[in-house]
């Protein structure tokens, strides 16, 4: 699906003064919306690591594991993602400013402001430019060059969603460019001791500091704080891979996208972008990435807007004729899942045309 | 201090150590309380003139007092944004345990119509700690003469009352200028103070119905006005009129947006890169570049806007860049800007 040039301005004008919009209607609410969402994944953080510390049952255990899984996914998605986007430094509020931000998760937050922040949403899908397609493990598309590793990515995929965050925190040293020898040392080094000083930080919190306060109990807490966080990498790898793996979604190549307008960004970040239908609960747990096409044109208004708005960018993309990739978590998951096990394999290059 | 300050704050310690969140806890149990913030509770609102009001508070233990003339910084939040401003202090040192700011409700000033709405006895506010150094001289000079013009009187009126509370013997004369007579903020306590203090002498000068002051009509006010040491505050162009006449006599604190006569040579346009945003913009040599990176679409934290409370202060990796306000040229790597009152003169790059 593409517009002419006049559309596409027209296009990216229409979403410019929707963003304008909100952004003259910022204040208390939002503000509120953020503060009582850092206090319920406080609280919930407490409530679930006295539970784990004190308890001596297993439904105590099971409790609060739930409470802290709950506490980390909401301070990972709907905080400390989208605090580090700058969805809220307009409010000047140095606990919730993007740039000194660090959240409970074993990427260094500065790194992922960069790669997050600015290579993958400034470079959208464009296969070579946006290491988020696939990741550098998994073929999602067939612009992507086949290699044999690609054989096992049902099998990598499950592996990588019980360890995302490691794979998060990873992905910004950008490994297989160092490899290729194509990283400076000083700049691999740098970046490797923030990644190491972060992840030793978050391990001794979660497998020494906390089992050691429990004293008796420290196995419990131990185990109870390695499934919380196994629960949160797989919730967080599943809803990411709805954001743009899903049918529908497409990707760029470089040529495509050179000295592209404001109106043909928008136009990328629409389609490269898919959505989860779901109710306000679901939502926030998403940190609403659930709403990942208005999260793609919008990075940095408050994310629990974007649910009010999006009927009103749907209507604008049916005004333009575009398709609108939204559908329920089965549906989009499962399209992803169908991709990993299609694109494992080489397409047939002799293939004939369709007849 | 310092090692026991890393190792309450260390990252190790996290989450058990998280200042914010039991700050935030603190302030729900009580809205005064906090670790380290210095939070005062409005003990009395008094109304000194139509648009000027006096806020006294009781600040908590946080609170490391301050010295007359100084100001505080206060913040307040208003529609979900955090906004910083610094007031003088009115009252004496020695007005402890309570602190006193009188504050004009500014024609468009958003904080200052918040507070005078929106402040009632009861009320809590965020303080930042006493700063500046537009002080009593020490040693006191034997003849002071105290010239304030308009709301700049509210430091000066601080520094009187600590005189007369160190009951010193005083020569002082205290001459404020104001527009209308309906517009003289602390007039009855002036006049009571003239009245019964020694050696204390009250000039008030209406410029509405007298013109502006100008030395001359200084001089027939004060007829030795050239033997007093001078403690000068009020804005830019009153300060402007009488700083050359007292130079070397003088101490003096000004308010107001800086006025910067833009020359050809400075005006140029320049490039700056920003590190952290990954952003570039052009600055052009005659705009402060905290003006320059707004108009960018970036959203520096600023504060006053006009070089005090180094809220908008950054890191410049490199380049050159005038601070208009002393016109010292910056040009080491990483030193520390105030984006509000610099402005660059050649490409820079800065750490935002």
């Amino acid at each position: 699906m593409t517009l002419t040039q006049a559309e596409a301005d027209a296009f990216g004008a229409e979403l410019d003064a929707l963003r304008n919009e909100v952004l003259a209607d910022l204040g208390e609410r939002d503000a509120a919306h953020i503060r009582r969402v850092v206090r319920l994944s406080r609280g919930s953080a407490i409530a679930g690591r006295s539970l784990l510390m004190f308890g001596f049952d297993p439904l105590s255990w099971t409790l609060g594991v739930g409470a802290l899984t709950i506490a980390k996914i909401l301070e990972n998605m709907e905080i400390g993602h989208n605090v580090m986007h700058g969805q809220y430094d307009w409010m000047n509020d140095p606990t919730l400013d993007s740039q000194t931000y660090e959240w409970d998760i074993v990427c260094d937050s500065g790194s992922w402001r960069h790669y997050h922040n600015y290579e993958h949403h400034t470079f959208t899908n464009i296969v070579g430019r946006d290491r988020d397609v696939g990741y550098g493990l998994l073929r999602i598309s067939p612009e992507q060059y086949w290699h044999p590793k690609h054989l096992v990515q049902p099998i990598s995929n499950v592996m990588l969603s019980a360890l995302f965050q490691w794979g998060v925190g990873l992905h910004g040293l950008d490994l297989t460019r160092a490899l290729r020898g194509k990283t400076s040392r000083a700049r691999l080094r740098r970046e490797s001791r923030a990644f190491v000083r972060k992840a030793a930080r978050q391990l001794a919190k979660d497998y020494v500091f906390f089992p050691l306060l429990a004293l008796g109990n420290a196995p419990r807490v131990f185990v109870g704080n390695l499934t919380a966080n196994l629960i949160r990498n797989v919730w967080t790898n599943v809803i990411i891979f709805c954001g743009h793996f899903p049918e529908g979604a497409r990707v760029y190549t470089r040529e495509e996208t050179r000295n592209e307008s404001r109106g043909a960004w928008y136009l990328r970040q629409l389609q490269g972008s898919a959505n989860i239908d779901g109710g306000p609960l679901f939502h926030v747990m998403t940190g609403h990435l659930s709403h990942q096409i208005e999260h793609h044109l919008f990075p940095d208004l408050p994310a629990h807007r974007y649910a009010e708005i999006a009927p009103r960018v749907r209507a604008i993309c049916g005004k333009y004729g575009l398709p609108y990739n939204t559908g329920s978590f089965w549906r989009q998951y499962g399209s992803v899942l169908k991709k990993l096990f299609v694109y494992a394999l080489p397409e047939r290059t002799a293939a004939p045309a369709a007849a | 201090m310092q090692t026991a300050t890393s190792f309450w704050t260390t990252p190790w310690l996290h989450p058990l150590n998280d200042v914010a969140a039991i700050d935030d806890l603190l302030a729900q149990l009580h809205p005064t309380w906090s670790l380290g913030r210095i939070k005062a509770r409005v003990m009395r609102v008094v109304v000194e003139t139509p648009d000027t009001k006096t806020f006294v508070l009781e600040p908590n233990r946080n609170w490391r007092g301050f010295r007359a003339g100084q100001h505080v910084g206060v913040e307040v939040e208003i529609a979900g944004v955090r906004y910083q401003r610094r007031y003088s202090l009115s009252s004496a040192p020695s007005a402890a345990p309570v602190i006193a700011i009188t504050v004009k409700h500014q024609p468009g000033g958003k904080v200052s119509a918040w507070m005078h709405d929106h402040l009632h006895v009861g009320s809590a506010l965020t303080l930042e700690p006493a700063a500046g150094s537009f002080t009593l001289p020490s040693p006191l000079p034997a003849r002071i003469l105290m010239l304030s013009a308009g709301s700049g009187i509210t430091p000066v009126m601080s520094m009187l009352r600590a005189l007369i509370a160190s009951a010193a013997p005083l020569d002082v004369d205290f001459v404020h200028v104001v527009r209308r007579p309906e517009n003289a903020v602390f007039a009855p306590e002036l006049a009571h103070l003239a009245a019964t203090v020694s050696g204390l002498r009250v000039h008030h000068y209406y410029s509405a119905s007298g013109g502006r002051l100008d030395v001359p009509a200084l001089t027939r006010l004060v007829p030795d006005c050239d033997e007093c040491a001078v403690l000068l505050c009020g804005p830019t162009s009153f300060m402007t009129a009488f700083r050359p006449h007292f130079a070397g006599r003088l101490s003096e604190e000004s308010f107001g947006a800086p006025i910067v006569a833009p020359d050809a040579a400075s005006a140029t346009a320049v490039e700056i890169l920003c590190t952290r945003s990954e952003r570039a913009f052009t600055a052009s040599g005659d705009t402060p570049l905290l003006i320059a990176a707004e108009r960018a679409g970036l959203r520096p934290r600023y504060g006053c806007r006009m070089g005090i409370c180094h809220t908008c202060s950054c890191v410049k990796r490199s380049g050159t860049v005038e601070n208009v306000l002393t016109r010292k040229l910056s040009s080491e790597p990483n030193e520390r800007i105030q984006l509000c009152v610099s402005h660059a003169r050649t490409d820079c790059t800065l750490d935002l």
